[in-house]
């Protein structure tokens, strides 16, 4: 299949298309560190063929000592190929389903905005229905097409000067709705001194405080409050989106960012969510160079702390990956 | 209030676009595709444009290429409208000069009616976030 039966005449590259030294590859880690490793990439066949890789390695350990490791490799050309068509469905359908969705949510609106002549109150709270389930499909399939490009390496990030300040006004503005029908105070304020100016992906920004402000507001009971708290900082903005709500138990703390996690308290109360808006939050922001984590109490409240730096740096994705190696007849 | 040419191709959101916009006093002119757009921009000239990116015919970056080739018309804003965010095609916009971009499954009317007060009153060389 490689052309080779030594593993280290089996040229190998990363994921991201780096050459893979001897010292780097999983059978050498396994046999030094005398535990299993697991890791994706390409093996590079005798004819310059490239072939992705599922690799695990495994030390051979007597009386507590490493005599060697195994290596055991699967070819996993078909799996990639069946991910990036799931991909490109579901962003193709998260496409097609967000035009009708657009002209729901904006007629919905603007007959509640009195665009289109007085509505009367009955009238006004069953419209008021059709915009909070339209913003709730809406976010589902926001959430779908960001984790489906993160996981992908296909998410384009647009650099800009902004303030930090304005933009989050614009997520309450379109939050604001939101939290008047949970009678929630939803107030933004800065801590300190210093410029709110970054360089970074304002569409990025918003679908992360979206994303915790929205969950703060859910997570909240009626007339509650969230505070969102800007504090400038030397090289990063640290942003803490602090409710008065239900809180995670404790138990649960290390699953929060996990895929699909929703807390067992939640879940009795607030049936809608998916569990996936703060995995991705935490994939857009470290896209972004940030972080997060959070503090919580329960039923006292949460926390969760960002820090987002100054200028970022655009990261290498693997699609770019992708293409070079292709240039380099990887 | 300012001239508006709206570009885009759903008949049912241009209508409600136009709608929002003439509500706020505007004067507006729809077009449905970006061949159209040029069309139009031959008796009229706008403040600024409206622009869907995915349309058949002319895409809103085909239209862009040619409408603001060789550096014309670089004092009319142009907003970019879409549901594609956190593409190369919002990328590409950008660098063919586009001012902000915004999406339109995120935006309210009185939101949108604000946003593009904010683009017209923005100084024309600062590109904003949306």
């Amino acid at each position: 299949m490689l052309g080779s039966w030594f593993p280290e005449r089996i040229a190998v590259v990363s994921l991201d298309g780096k050459p893979v030294n001897l010292i780097d590859r999983p059978i050498t880690k396994a046999f030094l560190m005398g535990k299993p490793v697991t890791e994706k990439m390409y093996y590079i066949r005798k004819d310059g063929h490239k072939i992705p890789v599922s690799v695990n390695a495994s030390p051979i350990v007597i009386q507590g000592k490493p005599w060697g490791a195994i290596e055991i490799f699967r070819d996993i050309t078909f799996e990639q190929e069946v991910d990036r068509m799931k991909s490109e469905f579901i962003s193709l359908a998260s496409h097609q389903l967000r035009t009708p969705l657009s002209a729901i949510k904006t007629y919905a609106h603007m007959l509640v905005d009195g665009y289109l002549g007085e509505v009367n109150e009955g009238q006004k709270k069953s419209l008021n229905t059709i915009v909070h389930s339209s913003n709730r499909m809406n976010e589902l399939i926001n959430t779908l097409l960001n984790i489906t490009r993160i996981e992908s390496g296909t998410i384009d990030i647009t650099l800009q000067a902004l303030r930090l300040d304005v933009v989050l006004q614009e997520v309450l503005n379109e939050l604001s709705f939101l939290a008047a029908t949970k009678k929630i105070d939803l107030q933004l304020s800065t801590a300190g001194k210093g410029s709110l100016n970054l360089k970074t992906d304002a569409l990025i920004i918003k679908e992360v405080f979206a994303n915790l402000i929205s969950n703060a507001i859910k997570y909240t009971p009626d007339e509650g409050e969230v505070d969102i708290i800007v504090t400038p900082r030397g090289q990063d903005i640290l942003v803490e989106v602090r409710d008065s709500g239900w809180g995670i138990p404790k138990h649960a703390h290390d699953q929060v960012f996990s895929k699909f996690f929703r807390a067992q308290n939640i879940v009795k109360r607030e049936t809608t969510g998916t569990g996936l808006g703060l995995y991705l939050v935490r994939g857009l922001l470290e896209l972004l160079g940030g972080d997060v984590w959070f503090t919580s109490s329960e039923s006292k409240g949460t926390s969760f702390f960002c820090t987002l730096p100054r200028v970022t740096r655009r990261r290498r994705r693997p699609k770019e990956a992708r293409a070079d190696n292709k240039k380099a007849g990887l | 209030m300012a001239k508006i040419l709206v570009v885009e191709d759903d008949r049912d959101l241009n209508n409600a676009y136009c709608l929002i916009l003439r509500h706020e006093g505007h004067e507006v002119v729809e077009a449905f595709d970006g061949k159209e757009a040029l069309e139009k921009l031959d008796d009229f000239t706008p403040e600024l444009v409206l622009l869907d990116l995915l349309m058949p015919i002319m895409g809103g970056l085909e239209f862009l290429k040619q409408w603001r080739k060789a550096g014309q018309n670089s004092d009319i804003r142009v907003l970019i409208f879409t549901n594609m965010e956190n593409s190369p095609e919002v990328n590409e916009a950008y660098k063919l000069g586009a001012n902000r971009c915004i999406i339109k499954s995120w935006t309210a009317p009185h939101n949108l009616a604000r946003v593009v007060k904010d683009t017209l009153e923005a100084s024309s060389d600062v590109k904003t976030p949306a």
